[in-house]
């Protein structure tokens, strides 16, 4: 079995699994929209300063409810040491982290798709103008969350403090790719499309992507194997 | 309060160097498995902790010198701060692992990590804020306080290293008898 279908068929098992139980979507999802009402409390909803700082709010909500399915990531192997078995199966480490990380990018992607509506109507903001550039943003921003976050998941998995300890990896490691999405976030769902002083930020992001997606690869084996 | 404006850049610029020797001993660990790099590496870490640490403290003298404020979203001591941030959960993550080669191996993966980060936390800062940053001259009395840093930093992150060395040895026989 090559490599790539190794990686999809760990993806299709995570996402199997997380379909049937539905216990880190529904958490996600729910916190999601906890953290989107409650940012209504603290200022003005319908205000012109709320649209500007709209896509720090997105991603702030996006970071925070990703986390939780994160944190499933790798944990859900640990009842009757299904992570064992997967380490000492014929699979490769690197092929184990990319099925993971893809399912976890599903999820979380899926989580935003949902929550970006409610988002619209809760603040009345034109996020449906520049769709299609504002789903790249996404897709780029969600894949450096999930690969730093699925790593992190890993290093976490068999140690104290897990759920603690995942956050404070993740959001430290993700600030450039964190400022990138939100800049551009801001200005997309403001209804402007992307300009050349924002195109940096962009190939910035997909920098970070690649980055860190070679390193992960390149050093899970040694995560799961030590 | 006026000479703080000296120190802030020697200071990152050790703290800069101790986080190259904690690069080169973490990837040093993960080839040779040897637990002297470890060592060194969580030696390292604490010592650009410590000098990064003064230094965002140094920087915000400065700017409250100049503008009154003590934090002013400044590009680079905003990009200092995320450093010292990223850089202060491998001694978070260490604390949490128990066993030896793992602790090691899980640090150094985390500092190869958080190094890689720096280069884009610095530049993301510079775009996020553009053109308000502490300035960077290097003055002949700031390369003094540099050497006079190194001379400082240098044995602290040995004497570390060593001290970690000793501590493995008990902690190896106390974990002895638990393996048997």
């Amino acid at each position: 079995m090559g490599f790539f279908r190794q990686a999809g068929v760990i993806a299709a098992k995570d996402l199997r699994a997380e379909l049937r139980t539905k216990e880190a979507i529904n958490s996600s999802l729910a916190f999601a929209l906890v953290i989107l009402l409650m940012f209504s409390f603290a200022f003005d909803p319908l205000a012109d300063t709320t649209r500007e700082i709209a896509g720090g709010l997105l991603w702030i909500v996006f970071a925070f409810a990703g986390t939780l399915i994160l944190n499933r990531s790798f944990a859900r192997e640990l009842p009757n040491d299904c992570l064992d078995g997967l380490i000492a199966a014929p699979v490769s480490g690197a092929a184990l982290f990319l099925g993971k990380a893809c399912a976890s990018f599903l999820l979380v992607l899926g989580v935003q798709l949902v929550s970006l509506p409610v988002f619209g109507i809760f603040y009345d903001v034109p996020w449906t103008r520049q769709f299609p550039e504002l789903l790249l943003v996404l897709v780029l921003g969600t894949w450096g969350l999930t690969v730093v976050g699925t790593i992190s998941s890993a290093l976490t998995v068999n140690i104290r403090l897990r759920e603690l300890m995942l956050p404070m990896l993740t959001y430290p490691i993700l600030f450039p790719a964190l400022l990138g999405a939100m800049q551009l976030t801001a200005t997309l769902v403001a209804g402007n499309a992307i300009g050349p002083d924002e195109f940096g930020w962009l190939k910035m992001m997909v920098g970070f992507d690649a980055i860190y997606t070679a390193v992960s690869l390149a050093l899970v084996e040694t995560i799961l194997v030590g | 309060m006026g000479e703080m404006v000296l120190y802030y850049i020697p200071l990152g610029a050790t703290a800069a160097l101790a986080a190259a020797a904690a690069l080169a001993a973490s990837i040093g660990y993960l080839r040779t498995r040897n637990l002297r790099f470890d060592s060194l590496a969580r030696a390292a870490t604490e010592t650009l902790l410590a000098f990064l640490a003064a230094s965002i403290v140094s920087g915000c003298f400065v700017t409250h010198a100049a503008s009154g404020k003590w934090w002013t979203w400044d590009a680079r001591l905003t990009a200092a701060l995320v450093c010292w941030l990223l850089f202060a959960t491998c001694p978070m993550l260490r604390q949490a692992v128990e066993e030896p080669s793992r602790r090691a191996a899980f640090a150094a993966v985390w500092s190869v990590f958080a190094c890689l980060d720096v280069p884009l936390v610095v530049a993301t800062a510079a775009w996020w804020k553009p053109g308000k940053a502490l300035a960077i001259e290097w003055t002949w009395p700031r390369f003094w306080l540099l050497a006079a840093m190194a001379v400082v930093a240098g044995p602290l992150t040995v004497a570390r290293a060593r001290r970690a060395e000793t501590r493995r040895e008990p902690d190896s026989l106390r974990r002895t008898p638990h393996a048997m």
